[in-house]
């Protein structure tokens, strides 16, 4: 059973539900995998002229591939991060790259345009509305992600373009590979809920306890 | 009572493409969002809705009156500012170098049009080179290629696009004096020669409906060309031929930097039907011709976007000695506010040659001058509300003056 990932769920992450860890305990980790039945197809161009050629589907498909694993409730102390991150999605090929970005909230994403052409990335999501307008190739514009969410991205100029941003208050996340396997480390020692997402699609949390410098293992099934 | 009726209509199609969308979208309970696909891409289904409404300065305060000076008019009935249109647009392609597409078209709830068949062939898979076959996409101009209406940054369409001049395909004035009667009467213009009954008369470029014939496309990182051979006229497209002639139309766009687009178009054929040719003494219909060239500029940075186009055509008709020449010319800006919110300004003016009649000398149609401005407010994506003010102007016809409110709501998918 799988439910779609609001913004509220991210949100929720800053109850500190986690268990506060002993002062000399060691970090564990969890680690699994994101079985996903069925890869999400990729936005395909609105039919017209300059229709002939290769579907779109194919494209950034590794990227649809890899979900997100996050800690749903994050451990006390989570929420200290000074340090300001960086990140980019460039845009090339007609498509974002990569197609789906986690970060820490704080984080500044750098949008490169590597394409000869315009582009015009945009969002008008609640976690972050905004607009960076057309620029050429070589250039490049960054948004700072303060709030923690989900943030679509799209050009305005080629519809087909999109991509998910998901923005945490805590470092506890981890992309998957493309065979779906994931580790997020350093979690002090306690009782969590792990959550996987996919393309605008979330897991039931699923109830964990990392041991004192243990390893704990967690799959999920998508889709 | 008519209108409650094709908005009920226009809801059970749209939640029909909501159900549709349960099979292309994770969110079955939501509109699409994005072009439904199926067999791994290979069918694509896209859809656009728009709904537009209008009220001029009506005479009698508090009414809404309604386009008295037929200056939206798509035909004599339909008017581009009262309208309820609803595209399905498919394209399936079997393989990378073949490809199938048709878009079918409901104004007012009035049947289904196809809009256009074709198939569409790249003999290279790595070039960028199409050959088109059945009704195709336009060739000429600008705006022509614009095809959905979330790509129209207003609500009205450019005078060249839109405004019917008193030339008809199916009849021909008598003499200077009878077309010189018809100005600014393209909606409703009626001659003596050829058909009699009265009926709508041509755009300069025909944004309606596509021609039938044959396509090529090639682009690369720098330049655009397109060219066609077609049964129709740039004003008066066809599927069946009506003439034997056929018309010539191309255009070559050019993106020296980033965001600049300048485009050249051309464009020849025998506009005038066999019958009408017959009934004006003519032995063929290759003598009167519509033959066009336009220019168009457009620059975008940023926030904002500026677009020019003119186009010139000529048409030739036996009873008149000179060509009957158009000049159309097209001046529209957009600037976006916030992701969400943006305003926008076209300046339209058509003007037209000169000719003798018995009495007086003048332009063989009324010019017009139409001043539009408004903005467009994004609900989602992929719905769109737009509000506007357009002011129309033309030297004669019933209505000199008048100004349109207009609202629209495009949906698309």
């Amino acid at each position: 059973m799988t439910r779609v990932l609001s913004a509220t769920a991210l949100v929720a992450t800053f109850a500190l539900i986690g268990t506060p860890p002993p002062q000399a305990a060691r970090a564990g980790s969890i680690r699994g995998r994101v079985d996903l039945h069925r890869v999400a197809p990729a936005f395909e161009r609105r039919p017209g002229s300059s229709d002939v050629g290769p579907p779109l589907l194919d494209r950034d498909l590794p990227d649809r591939m890899k979900s997100v694993v996050y800690l749903e409730s994050a451990p006390r102390g989570a929420f200290d991060q000074p340090d300001p991150a960086r990140a980019v999605m460039d845009q090339r090929n007609e498509t974002f790259v990569p197609h789906v970005l986690a970060i820490t909230a704080g984080t500044t994403v750098d949008f490169p345009n590597s394409d000869r052409i315009y582009h015009n990335v945009f969002s008008l999501s609640k976690t972050k509305s905004f607009d960076l307008g057309r620029y050429a190739v070589g250039r490049s514009k960054a948004i700072r992600f303060d709030r923690p969410g989900i943030v679509r991205v799209f050009c305005d100029i080629h519809s087909h373009m999109n991509a998910f941003i998901l923005v945490f208050s805590h470092p506890f996340y981890a992309m998957t590979d493309t065979e779906g396997r994931y580790r997020i480390d350093d979690v002090p020692p306690g009782a969590y809920s792990v959550v996987a997402w996919n393309e605008g699609l979330a897991s039931d949390p699923k109830p964990v306890t990392v041991a004192d410098g243990a390893t704990t293992e967690l799959d999920f099934s998508l889709r | 009572m008519k209108l409650l009726g094709r908005l009920a209509r226009f809801a059970i199609q749209l939640a029909a493409a909501g159900l549709l969308s349960s099979s292309g979208s994770a969110y079955a309970q939501d509109l699409p969002v994005r072009p439904l696909t199926w067999a791994g891409g290979r069918v694509t289904l896209g859809g656009d809705a728009s709904l537009t409404f209008s009220c001029s300065d009506a005479p009698t305060p508090g009414t809404c009156g309604e386009d008295t000076g037929f200056f939206n008019y798509s035909d004599y009935e339909l008017s581009t500012l009262r309208m309820l249109r609803i595209d399905m647009k498919a394209a399936v392609r079997p393989s990378a170098h073949l490809a199938l597409v048709g878009e079918v078209r409901s104004e007012n709830g009035e049947g289904v049009h196809a809009y256009a068949l074709y198939v569409g062939l790249r003999p290279w898979q790595d070039k960028a080179f199409e050959i088109e076959a059945g009704r195709v996409p336009p060739t000429f101009g600008a705006f022509a290629q614009r095809t959905y209406a979330n790509d129209n940054i207003l609500i009205g369409y450019p005078l060249s696009y839109q405004y019917l001049t008193s030339i008809r395909p199916d009849a021909v004035p008598a003499n200077a004096d009878e077309l010189l009667a018809m100005r600014g009467r393209g909606w409703l213009a009626h001659y003596s020669l050829g058909n009699t009954t009265p009926d709508r008369g041509t755009p300069i470029d025909s944004a309606f409906r596509w021609d039938t014939g044959v396509a090529v496309r090639s682009k690369t990182s720098w330049a655009e060309v397109t060219a066609s051979v077609t049964t129709g006229t740039l004003g008066n497209p066809l599927v069946a031929d009506d003439n034997a002639g056929k018309q010539l139309s191309g255009r070559v766009a050019f993106h020296p930097v980033p965001g600049l687009i300048v485009g050249a178009s051309g464009a020849r054929g025998p506009f005038l039907t066999r019958d009408a040719a017959r009934s004006a003494g003519m032995t063929s219909t290759n003598d009167s011709v519509q033959s066009a060239l336009g220019a168009d500029v457009e620059y975008s940075r940023d926030y904002y976007l500026l677009r020019v186009e003119a186009i010139r055509s000529d048409w030739t008709l036996p009873t008149i000695n000179v060509p009957l020449t158009s000049l159309g010319i097209t001046a529209e800006g957009r600037y976006r506010f916030t992701p969400r919110l943006y305003a926008a300004a076209r300046y339209d003016h058509m003007g037209f040659s000169t000719i003798a009649g018995t009495t007086r000398v003048t332009s063989w149609d009324a010019p017009v001058t139409r001043a539009e401005a408004g903005g467009g407010y994004l609900v989602t994506r992929n719905l769109q509300l737009k509000s506007s003010v357009q002011l129309n102007q033309r030297d004669g016809g019933r209505v000199t003056h008048l100004m349109l409110w207009a609202a629209q709501a495009v949906f698309w998918f």
